[in-house]
């Protein structure tokens, strides 16, 4: 009982903590976009990109928001100094997305002159992980953004990852809701 | 013994250095101890940062995703071990993900620098990043329990106490065997001086004896010299008896005349006869001829002699019980030993007195080595008597409370002597001023009173006839043997030792041989007597001698023996006896 009280109070209080570094679980309103920023660039780590992907030991991962823009300044700021390794990570806004776009992430908002479906054709078979968002439509990327229970969640489509040539850390996988297998299975 | 003496001190020092030893491996157990403790710490550190690093290479996801229920799953799986007291999954900004807290450990909220790994007490405190494909995500703090330094250093005092056991065994080993090598050394100190003191009692031993045997040889020439002047003080009298008798039976033709000094002449030589006797029963060298003898009769026979020897204010009683039991001794002895108790009675009484002579039986005696029945002999007078001091010696010889030349000590020595050849002992009661009682206790005989012809002086010799070979070396002894042999009627012929004796049997023959015992030349009687019985068996042999231990060599071999010095009658006796005897010079009867 004392245990579950502590964790009850350790989680208001990252709540609370949450909100101030602006990563932590939100509310639809005011804490959904801010979360979502940070897991844009924190999904990084858990994700394998091919050798051939990288132009240098020191080239920038680049995180493109194809579309809409929900994030604004926020992204920018969230993003300002973060590094994968040696790699700086580096903000690049797109209308539209393509295989030559140079983005290693991309989150695609869709736009009226390219959708969400027509976006992820585009960069099927290169080294982009594609991430989307259940609020702007029912098209999967890689990895989809679903808010449940107030949390701000995710599922993981392994075979597009594949498609991609990509690998995905099954520690990332462990914490989506779902995951689309790459045989075909889900989780 | 130097070669020796650093080995016991080697084991003097064994104690110091089992100490030694036993501190040595005690500061080695230490220094181990303490190399045991960093390395159990730095073990201890190993583990609890493999457990943090794998702990924040599982759950970086979910704290990065902020994903708290994952996280904390994944913390719970680590409550399973017991030595993790508290654990926290932190952030990249610091704040607490998930975590439990176990035991009251401090558990911040909100972590706050890197630290390297920490030791409070028996707790360590391990704070690692959680990396993600290079990127530090989060951190890691792991608090684990360390097993008590007491009970460390318990297992390390077993160890101690087992080291130091074993060093107390080796220094009381060591300490044991020092005190036995000391203890040794002791004993071979004492050895030494004990064989020391033996050697010096050795020398004071020999010194000793060599003192005795020089006080000894001197009394010994002072008894010599007593005896000597004693026995030539007697014999000188009774020469002057023999001397002064003949004389004066040359100037007389009285024949009552001659007769008394013919019996005085022959008193003197009876006397002198008795006292070589003395000498020799005195030296024990004298044959006792044993008969069966009814005493009352033998001191009945004494009496006139008795009288004869002592003074007229002497008074004798014979007191002889009826019934007395015979005894089997030497006669002759036997008066010897009364005349000399009856002459230290006689002395003992200078103002005249009473001398009783008793016999009496005593049966069933248990007296000393005495047991049985026994003839109580005893000799009792009226005079001065002796201090019990003097009783002891009494029977020495030559001892004698009498002025030089009166006696030679050799009395009461005669008739201990005596007594205890015969099978019995002497016992002596005496009171200063109230006489002297002397009892000789003779064993009784079962054997019946040897039947003996009445011996007087006017028996008849018995006549023989016959030739005799007479052997004797010495020319006075045998011309008065010759012509006491002519008187008996017997036709002697002389031959100067046994070799001039074998040859004159070979060319004649004889009745009889006659001959002396000890003799110059190759053969001596005995062996004389042993050649006729065989080249002559059936010829009468008679040996005859002065010397006791010739006589009983004589007497083994069954020789008829005649003991000198003899009178004609006992000569006539006994040539007569050997020619009537049915062997043949002592032979065994033929079968």
């Amino acid at each position: 009982m004392k245990a579950r009280a502590n964790i009850g109070v350790f989680g208001a209080i990252a709540l609370s903590l949450a909100v101030l570094a602006g990563g932590a679980p939100a509310r639809a309103d005011s804490l959904e976009y801010p979360v979502k920023a940070a897991f844009l660039y924190k999904f990084a780590p858990f994700v394998e990109w091919p050798a051939t992907a990288w132009g240098s030991a020191t080239s920038p991962l680049t995180l493109c928001v194809v579309g809409d823009d929900p994030f604004g300044v926020l992204l920018d700021r969230t993003i300002q100094g973060q590094h994968l390794g040696a790699h700086p990570i580096v903000v690049h806004r797109l209308d539209r997305l393509a295989a030559d776009s140079g983005c290693g992430i991309a989150y695609v908002g869709g736009s009226k002159t390219q959708s969400v479906a027509e976006a992820l054709d585009a960069v099927q078979g290169t080294p982009v992980l594609t991430v989307t968002d259940e609020a702007e439509g029912p098209a999967h990327g890689i990895i989809h953004f679903v808010v449940r229970a107030n949390r701000v969640r995710f599922v993981i489509d392994d075979a597009a990852a594949a498609k991609n040539g990509m690998t995905i850390s099954s520690k990332l996988m462990r914490l989506a809701l779902s995951v689309h297998l790459r045989n075909g299975g889900r989780l | 013994m130097a070669g020796r003496t650093p080995l016991w001190r080697s084991w003097r020092v064994i104690p110091v250095v089992a100490i030694g030893s036993a501190l040595t491996l005690l500061l080695a157990g230490v220094l181990a101890g303490v190399y045991g403790e960093k390395l159990y710490r730095a073990q201890k550190v190993r583990e609890a940062t493999v457990e943090a690093q794998i702990l924040g290479a599982t759950a970086s996801a979910a704290v990065v995703f902020q994903d708290q229920p994952a996280a904390q799953e994944y913390v719970n799986a680590l409550q399973a071990n017991p030595e993790i007291e508290a654990v926290g999954l932190y952030d990249d900004q610091g704040a607490l993900i998930a975590g439990y807290n176990r035991g009251g450990a401090h558990l911040p909220r909100i972590l706050q620098g890197r630290a390297p790994p920490v030791f409070e007490g028996a707790h360590l405190l391990v704070t690692e990043p959680m990396r993600q494909a290079g990127n530090i995500v989060g951190t890691v703090r792991i608090r684990s329990q360390l097993e008590p330094v007491s009970r460390r250093f318990t297992r390390y005092g077993g160890a101690a106490l087992l080291i130091g056991m074993a060093a107390l065994l080796l220094g009381v080993l060591g300490a044991a065997q020092a005190a036995l090598a000391r203890a040794n050394r002791e004993l071979r100190h004492r050895a030494r001086a004990l064989a020391g003191a033996n050697q010096e009692l050795q020398v004071q031993i020999e010194e000793r004896e060599k003192a005795e045997e020089a006080l000894r040889q001197s009394q010994k020439m002072e008894a010599i010299g007593q005896l000597t002047g004693g026995v030539a003080h007697d014999f000188n009298n009774l020469l002057m008896v023999a001397s002064s008798g003949l004389d004066l039976m040359d100037r007389t033709d009285d024949p009552k005349r001659r007769q008394l000094l013919k019996d005085s002449i022959r008193q003197a030589v009876d006397r002198g006869s008795a006292l070589t006797r003395q000498l020799l029963a005195f030296s024990r060298r004298s044959a006792l001829k044993p008969e069966v003898v009814d005493l009352c009769k033998q001191m009945e026979g004494m009496r006139v002699l008795l009288e004869r020897s002592l003074r007229e204010d002497i008074q004798v009683e014979i007191d002889c019980a009826a019934g007395l039991w015979p005894v089997e001794i030497d006669p002759h002895q036997l008066e010897l030993a009364i005349l000399n108790m009856a002459v230290n009675a006689r002395d003992a009484m200078p103002e005249g007195g009473r001398i009783v002579i008793r016999g009496e039986n005593a049966a069933d005696l248990a007296d000393g080595d005495l047991s049985g029945d026994f003839v109580r002999l005893s000799v009792a007078d009226t005079g001065a008597g002796m201090a019990p001091e003097m009783l002891n010696r009494v029977f020495e010889p030559f001892f004698t409370t009498k002025a030089r030349g009166q006696g030679t000590g050799l009395g009461l020595s005669q008739v201990y002597g005596f007594t205890r050849a015969s099978g019995g002992d002497v016992r002596i009661e005496s009171r200063e001023g109230e006489g002297t009682t002397i009892t000789l206790l003779l064993p009784r005989s079962e054997r019946p009173v040897t039947a003996k012809p009445a011996e007087s002086d006017r028996v008849e010799p018995i006549q023989g006839r016959g030739k005799v070979l007479l052997v004797e070396d010495d020319d006075g002894v045998a011309f008065a043997v010759a012509e006491m042999l002519r008187e008996l009627g017997y036709q002697p012929t002389r031959a100067e030792n046994a070799a001039r004796a074998l040859k004159v049997l070979e060319r004649r023959s004889f009745d009889l041989v006659f001959s002396d015992m000890v003799m110059p030349g190759e053969m001596d009687g005995i062996g004389l007597a042993r050649e006729i019985n065989t080249l002559k068996p059936g010829l009468p042999v008679v040996l005859t001698t002065g010397f006791s231990e010739a006589a009983a060599a004589a007497g083994q071999e069954g020789f008829r023996l005649l003991v000198k010095p003899y009178r004609i009658e006992q000569l006539a006796a006994e040539l007569q006896a050997a020619r009537n005897d049915p062997r043949a010079a002592g032979q065994e009867l033929p079968a």
